[in-house]
């Protein structure tokens, strides 16, 4: 099989984050989320608990570009992490990556494949109250925050929106079926979709 | 008084355009200036002249536009075609440095003098900076160093974070030393006449006992955070390989630098001005490096030089319409005609200013401020430019978003995974900006009051 690339967006709570690591494991494929940066980090010698605060983050506050060059800290994360995925890319490895931007930062990589997974309201925040152990109340703002954030972070570095359809290949519901099986017929349809590849 | 407006408002715009850093600074500055031409030149005072007279395209053609005998004021109002000119020359020069590897050469080599000593090399880097910027602009100086002191910060396991800081502070406070360093010395000097010599006679001292005092206050307040003492490595187990890309490239970058240094040292001598030496220096640059031709003239950054051209026409229409003649009447009621508020009110505003918004428009803006103010309260113009100089040179180090030096040193350790937060940063450089401002507000008491 040649090199593919399935990058996962998600709402918080759709369990697109499980999703991705059903279909790493499935593929038998590393599966990049947050672990990029310890990844980088190690590789550096540094710290990346420094990194975690300002990954998957907007610019916040007042900043400056300067010839390409920007004084945000969540800027030169983001760049860090985008780099990453390049770099993953062009050396031929195979992966799944959970947000940062994927989809846009491979737009043109023909060995890209992304997913969108959305969720319905109610089970997203009954699967955050159960994960997290959370009242209702308390997950749904947790959900509200943590979506917002994502979208102003996407919609900042990306061309087209965050969770609009034609940003992606495939937009899932993962609620109308639940999250394992979603992730199954992820599974196939994308191994259906490198077996036409392939001939 | 509708040209006044649409100036006040059209100058309000850009710098919120500016500071909003949401479209790129050359767009705005254009639109800006397109904005003054039709609005304030056009609709509210109907001068054609006024226009002409910002655009101030014929002084290109003067004789004295290359080479002026004496110290006459080169331009005193419009767009200043001598800095566009003489920052495309210096850049072209700096490309040619860049491609031979001059600078990666320059701060490999110092560090070995320093034994690989992280503290040697804290000290050696900053003073390195501080002198490299007195010639080459900040932002090529600080994007090697920066580079440099992560490589090196790896190999031998120390912090960059501090060594990154200290530089961008010796980078603002060494362009503030001479008329070449930093963007609004140079529009001081050809706007105002001042030469090469001047500077360093005047700016350069000021600078010049900064740089002792910030770098003792540097050194013993971050020194014990440079490096965890079970990290170190023993300086004879490092193997850094300290080569020249292009070594027929590299003996004449230096000999154009050290030609680039030697005209602009001797220009109030010789007559030629920084128009005149910015073009021959990209001339004899792209000679020596024909190969790499296209490469030397795409690399500049036209951006820059664009966004100085929109600026000065929307500057112009400040001038042209009083508004800053206004201004200074403000300043000099304020002060109540006396030398020491004037300058403090010069210098710290500059400085506070310059913290949160490019200094190149402000200093720009306040040229003619302190033109009309030597004229209407007798206190000397060069004192006064000599304060605005340091103030919007040395005030740019407060915080992430004064200078472009800071903004690629905190870019280039972020992307190397060593984030420099708003608070990290101003916890460091705004306490030594103070103590430089103060010093350098009693050295021009004592010296010129």
């Amino acid at each position: 099989m040649g090199q593919f690339i399935i990058s996962v967006g998600r709402e918080y709570g759709s369990g697109g984050h499980y999703i991705a690591s059903i279909l790493a494991e499935r593929f038998n494929v590393p599966m990049y989320d947050r672990n990029m940066l310890d990844q980088w980090a190690e590789k550096n010698g540094i710290d990346a608990e420094n990194l975690y605060k300002h990954e998957e983050m907007k610019r916040q506050g007042l900043h400056r570009t300067v010839r390409g060059h920007s004084s945000s800290v969540q800027d030169s994360i983001a760049q860090l992490q985008f780099n990453f995925i390049r770099e993953k890319a062009a050396s031929g490895e195979s992966f799944v990556v959970v947000g940062r931007c994927a989809e846009n930062v491979l737009r043109d990589n023909p060995a890209l494949i992304s997913i969108f997974v959305r969720g319905e309201e109610d089970a997203k925040v009954e699967r955050i109250s159960r994960l997290y152990k959370l009242n209702k109340l308390e997950a749904k703002a947790k959900m509200f925050r943590h979506d917002k954030k994502r979208k102003a972070y996407h919609n900042y570095y990306s061309k087209m929106k965050w969770g609009d359809s034609r940003g992606y290949d495939f937009c899932v519901n993962s609620s109308l079926m639940g999250v394992e099986a979603t992730a199954e017929g992820l599974y196939h349809l994308i191994s259906e979709y490198l077996k036409e590849k392939e001939k | 008084m509708l040209a006044e407006i649409f100036a006040i408002v059209i100058f309000l715009a850009m710098f919120v355009l500016i500071v909003w850093d949401r479209f790129p600074k050359h767009y705005v500055t254009l639109g800006c200036a397109a904005l003054t031409s039709i609005f304030v030149f056009g609709i509210g005072m109907r001068d054609a002249h006024a226009f002409v007279n910002t655009l101030a395209f014929k002084n290109i053609f003067k004789t004295s536009f290359w080479y002026s005998a004496g110290e006459a004021a080169e331009q005193t109002s419009g767009i200043n075609w001598a800095t566009i000119i003489f920052l495309w020359g210096m850049m072209v020069m700096v490309e040619g440095m860049a491609a031979a590897g001059f600078f990666d050469w320059l701060c490999l080599k110092i560090a070995k003098l320093a034994n690989f000593e992280p503290r040697k090399i804290f000290v050696a880097f900053m003073v390195l900076s501080s002198v490299l910027a007195m010639f080459i602009d900040s932002i090529t100086v600080i994007l090697f160093l920066a580079a440099v002191t992560i490589r090196l910060a790896r190999t031998l396991k120390f912090n960059p974070v501090p060594v990154i800081m200290a530089e961008i502070f010796c980078a603002n406070l060494g362009g503030s030393a001479t008329m070449c360093g930093d963007p609004p010395n140079i529009i001081i000097g050809t706007s105002l006449g001042y030469s090469f010599a001047d500077f360093v006679m005047n700016t350069g001292a000021l600078a010049a006992v900064s740089l002792v005092i910030i770098i003792i206050y540097f050194y013993f307040t971050m020194r014990n955070r440079l490096q965890n003492p079970a990290d170190k490595v023993d300086p004879s187990t490092i193997d850094v390989d300290i080569k020249i890309n292009d070594k027929k490239m590299f003996f004449w970058s230096v000999v154009i630098f050290a030609i680039a240094v030697g005209l602009l040292i001797t220009h109030a001598m010789t007559g030629l001005t920084v128009a005149f030496i910015g073009v021959f220096v990209a001339i004899i640059t792209l000679c020596a490096g024909r190969k790499r031709f296209k490469e030397l003239i795409t690399r500049v950054d036209y951006e820059t030089l664009f966004f100085f051209i929109g600026l000065f026409v929307v500057v112009g229409g400040l001038e042209e319409t009083g508004v800053l003649v206004t201004i200074a009447n403000v300043i000099a009621k304020i002060s109540g005609g006396n030398a020491h508020v004037m300058i403090a009110i010069i210098l710290w505003v500059s400085a506070v200013a310059s913290a949160f918004i490019d200094n190149i428009p402000f200093s720009a803006t306040m040229i003619p401020v302190i033109n009309a103010l030597a004229q209407t309260t007798g206190v000397d113009l060069s004192t006064m430019a000599w304060t605005l100089a340091v103030g919007t040179d040395i005030g740019g180090s407060m915080t992430p978003i004064g200078a472009s030096a800071n903004v690629v040193g905190i870019s280039t350790a972020g992307k190397e995974g060593y984030p420099i937060s708003w608070a990290t940063y101003c916890k460091e450089l705004v306490p030594g900006t103070i103590i430089v401002i103060v010093v350098s507000m009693l050295n021009i008491y004592l010296r010129y009051l």
